[in-house]
């Protein structure tokens, strides 16, 4: 079981940086006011944290712009190439920032357009999706024979009802001739 | 968010928006409320080699009945209002009767009912696409046999 000491050592960090709410900021600070050893290692702490300020304040003022200043300031006044300047202008041209709505934009009107065009004129397609294979749902021929074909060259359906077996239309006695070999 | 991750997410909401609006237009594709239908009655024999010019946008489609000779008998179309039907005289005191069914602009369902003195001779659903065609043929006539091209088109 955490003893009080170690609760307020785990929270001392956060203490110091103020981050703990009001009671909790006030147990920890009774208890150091009553703890030398809790206070002690609040002293070692705040030391700790000094020295790494120390530190990464002084980082960036080691680091030499000696160098670094004079490239910058040839960079900016470089007179930029005609093949960059053609390149920077090609470049925005293509993808303007203001204009990136456009382009899904143009891809949906494009959609709408095509479907539109069907609207406008049902039975036209685009060249190639032309299908005139027809389906058959549902056949009946009432006990004659039919035979369904499907010529594939010419997209074509033909269903073809076959007179009875005796070779005579039963209801005008008419004889026809040989049956399509399709 | 950084500008370019702004403009994406502008672009995105954007793309996203236009496909929406374009599923409600795809959705809201009107059945057709007319439909023309288009039937020829064909006579198809073995005697001369005669092919009537005016079946020349269907010689294609009669060449694979290896008849010889092919003479329009009969050429009609009619409007029929959604839920109607058209009744064509066929020659050889038949009839033909074409319901359209359910529909879209693209694709359409004909009932076709060919019947010859009161007998019926077949009744069958067809499907097809708007503007197409196919060809019902077989019942004997004048010494050879009656084909006929029936197509739809949803208006």
């Amino acid at each position: 079981m955490m003893n009080r000491c170690d609760n307020v050592r785990d929270r001392m960090g956060a203490w110091l940086d103020g981050e703990l709410s009001r009671s909790d900021f006030e147990e920890v600070r009774v208890h150091l006011e009553s703890c030398p050893a809790c206070r002690e290692e609040q002293r070692q702490l705040e030391k700790l944290q000094a020295s790494l300020k120390e530190l990464l304040v002084a980082a960036p003022s080691n680091v030499s712009f000696e160098q670094f200043w004079p490239g910058v300031e040839q960079r900016i006044k470089r007179q930029r190439s005609w093949y960059e300047n053609l390149l920077g202008w090609a470049r925005d041209l293509a993808a303007p920032p203001q204009l990136a709505w456009a382009v899904p934009a143009v891809i949906v009107l494009l959609l709408m357009g095509v479907f539109s065009l069907e609207s406008f004129w049902p039975g036209m397609r685009l060249a190639g999706q032309r299908n005139n294979f027809a389906s058959i749902d549902s056949i009946d021929a009432f006990g004659r024979n039919i035979a369904l074909l499907r010529e594939n060259e010419t997209k074509t359906t033909i269903i073809w009802l076959y007179q009875n077996q005796e070779g005579e239309d039963e209801s005008t006695g008419e004889k026809s001739e040989a049956s399509p070999s399709f | 968010m950084s500008l370019p991750g702004k403009r994406a997410r502008r672009v995105l909401h954007f793309s996203i928006l236009c496909c929406f609006v374009s599923a409600l237009g795809g959705a809201a594709e009107i059945s057709p409320q007319t439909f023309q239908v288009k039937i020829g009655a064909i006579l198809a024999s073995n005697q001369g080699n005669e092919f009537d010019a005016r079946l020349a946008h269907l010689k294609k489609q009669l060449e694979v009945l290896k008849y010889r000779s092919y003479r329009l008998l009969k050429e009609e179309s009619q409007k029929v209002q959604r839920k109607g039907n058209a009744t064509f005289d066929i020659p050889g005191g038949r009839s033909l009767v074409v319901t359209p069914q359910e529909s879209g602009t693209k694709q359409l369902a004909l009932r076709v009912h060919l019947q010859q003195g009161g007998k019926p001779l077949i009744d069958t659903t067809v499907r097809l696409n708007s503007g197409g065609n196919f060809l019902l043929g077989g019942p004997p006539h004048e010494g050879g046999a009656l084909v006929i091209s029936i197509s739809a088109t949803a208006q």
